[in-house]
């Protein structure tokens, strides 16, 4: 009944890729000219929101381990927070700009949570390599959203921001349950 | 700043620790099977090789008797741990496994099945244990975040509707937020402590346990799913409200709150104890539910409406003192009801421990209604005759209404995980389901 957690992750996938995009264009054009239709500005941060809710799901059919389930949940309380976090900011019910620093914290949880449940070093399998490259991946976009806050206009960390979501989507569309990483597949990890 | 960087890069260069878990991905006998026949022995399928030492897979009859007929060993490039079995009889099976990866964590599970009887649930195998003290207080603190979400979802639609303020609105969101939080973060450490109690390992070894024949193979497990989606979807049409300033959203969230309380009355004893029919679940979801909107408007009323809404004060005793009393009505109704079907004889009151909790639940319920009445027939007319609206008093006389009335809460909680006294009549050995 339930599908392969591979095809769980490109579908995050898919949605971290429009995630990108959506960032990428409105750093390329500009915020003036992304704006000019207001639900623009609502694009991005709902998307994330949704994605938060759609985890929940994910969270309670996969029960294999304890620390499966937690670490879903994380990334589901995480993305519903961040988004919800934009969405009050973008609609002012939300003023007090701190509650941007709402997307470091989610990402540093996110990252954190990504590390600590993969218990498999890097080169175990693909699904290992990748754990680990999106808990670093999350960790530098806590980073990069931080410097954000500090310089919300610079260009550059606007973009960075973006192409963290799109490493994720990468990252995710990569994901197979058992296949080789760079021609090396642990013989412990079921590809014999 | 450079040594943090360079601490970065080495970090991300260097492998984490070898450490490697596998993955149970099958066993024979399944979960909750009902065999016709006894098995020659139990195996347990892994993704990756495993270890095990000769008392790795324990199999335990209902009375705890061990069945296995050797120790337990790997096959299939250790893929597969294994123990053979005797002869089974008629009854239910508990295994017990751990095992342990090739580099080094030790993963465990707990199963039931049966031979020619329905296996018991996970929560009812061999060994298992509670609920604990902390188990209490996490359910006692359910039921608080619930209340505080249906009853103030209830409040906001049926007592204040369009008289909100900003600062009543704030202050509403804010305490059913915590509500459905609390509904949410609690459900999941109830759902591990219950896991914990099955598999009886400390946290670090739970960890790596495999929950599924919990989550999936019992009424608990069930309500533990339906209930966590619910709340979230829940967290979210009440953001929405939020964000989008439309009450009407709210509707939705309470109508699936109150079903959601249907879970607690589905998965309790009024659904599968002995003498347990759809009239017991009815009663206690009406018990349940009445019970929630009473506790959580007295919670808006004291924290929410009392504090930033001095306008409305008169207004919102009068209208929730009606509602109240609808009710008060209902959750004693309902409580009787259950009481008579889940004690079979009145001395149960004062010689069972079921019995007792009940009692003191009762007085506590009795003194609440007295505070209540107290509201109804000393501060609701002052407060019609348009006097006290400004009184401190009756600000900390909610207060305390409240607390009794959480109280109350808590003592339903130590009452949904207490086994009411056994009813004297035949009944299917296995057929028990918490």
């Amino acid at each position: 009944m339930q599908p392969p957690p591979e095809v769980v992750h490109w579908m995050f996938g898919t949605g971290f890729v429009f995630l990108g995009l959506c960032l990428l264009a409105e750093t390329i054009v500009g915020r003036k000219v992304w704006r000019r239709r207001a639900w623009r500005a609502y694009l991005w941060p709902s998307v994330a929101f949704l994605m938060g809710v759609f985890m929940w799901p994910v969270m309670v059919f996969f029960t294999s381990s304890a620390i499966h389930m937690l670490a879903h949940g994380v990334w589901a309380q995480a993305m519903m927070l961040a988004g919800a976090a934009q969405l009050g900011l973008v609609r002012g019910k939300l003023r007090n700009p701190l509650w941007e620093l709402t997307l470091p914290f989610a990402f540093a949880v996110s990252g954190g949570a990504f590390l600590i449940h993969e218990q498999n070093p890097w080169l175990f399998s693909r699904a290992a390599f990748l754990h680990h490259a999106l808990g670093w991946t999350a960790i530098v976009g806590a980073l990069v959203t931080l410097a954000l806050f500090a310089r919300p206009r610079s260009p550059v960390f606007n973009a960075g921001f973006a192409v963290v979501f799109l490493a994720f989507s990468v990252l995710l569309f990569c994901d197979r349950n058992v296949a080789p990483i760079f021609g090396h597949l642990s013989p412990l990890a079921g590809g014999r | 700043m450079r040594a943090l960087v360079a601490a970065a890069l080495v970090a991300l260069a260097l492998p984490a620790s070898a450490f490697a878990h596998a993955n149970l991905t099958q066993r024979e006998p399944d979960f909750g099977k009902r065999l016709a026949t006894s098995p020659p022995a139990v195996l347990l399928h892994f993704d990756q090789g495993v270890d095990v030492f000769a008392n790795s897979i324990e199999v335990r009859s209902a009375r705890g008797a061990l069945v296995t007929a050797g120790p337990a060993r790997t096959i299939d490039k250790q893929r597969i741990a294994t123990v053979p079995l005797r002869h089974l009889p008629k009854g239910a099976y508990t295994v017990r496994w751990h095992v342990t990866s090739f580099e080094g964590h030790v993963i465990s599970g707990v199963y039931t099945f049966g031979v020619r009887v329905v296996a018991p649930p996970p929560t009812e195998a061999y060994g298992s244990a509670g609920p604990t003290t902390f188990e209490y207080i996490v359910r006692w603190g359910y039921f608080v975040g619930l209340a505080l979400l249906v009853g103030g979802l209830a409040f906001r639609l049926l007592v204040v509707g369009k008289r909100a303020t900003p600062a009543l609105e704030r202050r509403f969101y804010l305490v059913a937020m915590v509500g459905v939080l609390a509904s949410i973060e609690l459900g999941i450490v109830g759902f591990l402590l219950r896991a914990r109690d099955a598999f009886q390992l400390p946290l670090g070894r739970l960890v790596y346990g495999d929950l599924s024949p919990l989550a999936q193979g019992t009424r608990f497990g069930t309500a533990f799913i339906a209930m966590t989606l619910g709340f979230a979807l829940v967290a979210a049409i009440l953001f929405l409200a939020w964000l989008t300033e439309r009450p009407v959203l709210l509707w939705p969230a309470f109508v699936i709150g109150l079903v959601l309380c249907s879970g607690l009355s589905l998965s309790g004893h009024s659904a599968v104890d002995t003498g347990s029919s759809w009239r017991s679940e009815l009663a206690d979801w009406v018990h349940l539910s009445a019970a929630c909107l009473w506790v959580g408007g007295l919670a808006q009323l004291a924290f929410v409406v009392w504090p930033s809404a001095p306008g409305l004060r008169r207004e919102a005793f009068l209208r929730f003192s009606q509602l109240a009393a609808v009710l008060v009505g209902l959750m004693v109704g309902a409580g009787v009801y259950l009481a008579y079907v889940r004690l079979p004889q009145a001395s149960d009151l004062w010689q069972e421990r079921y019995g007792q909790v009940l009692l003191l639940k009762s007085a506590l319920v009795g003194l609440a209604l007295s505070w209540g009445a107290l509201h109804h027939f000393v501060v609701r007319p002052a407060l019609e005759r348009g006097r006290g609206t400004g009184s401190r008093a009756i600000s900390r006389s909610l207060l305390g209404e409240s607390a009794v009335a959480m109280a109350v809460l808590l003592l339903a909680a130590v009452l949904v995980d207490a086994n009411p006294p056994e009813r004297p009549v035949k009944q299917p050995a296995a057929a028990i389901s918490r």
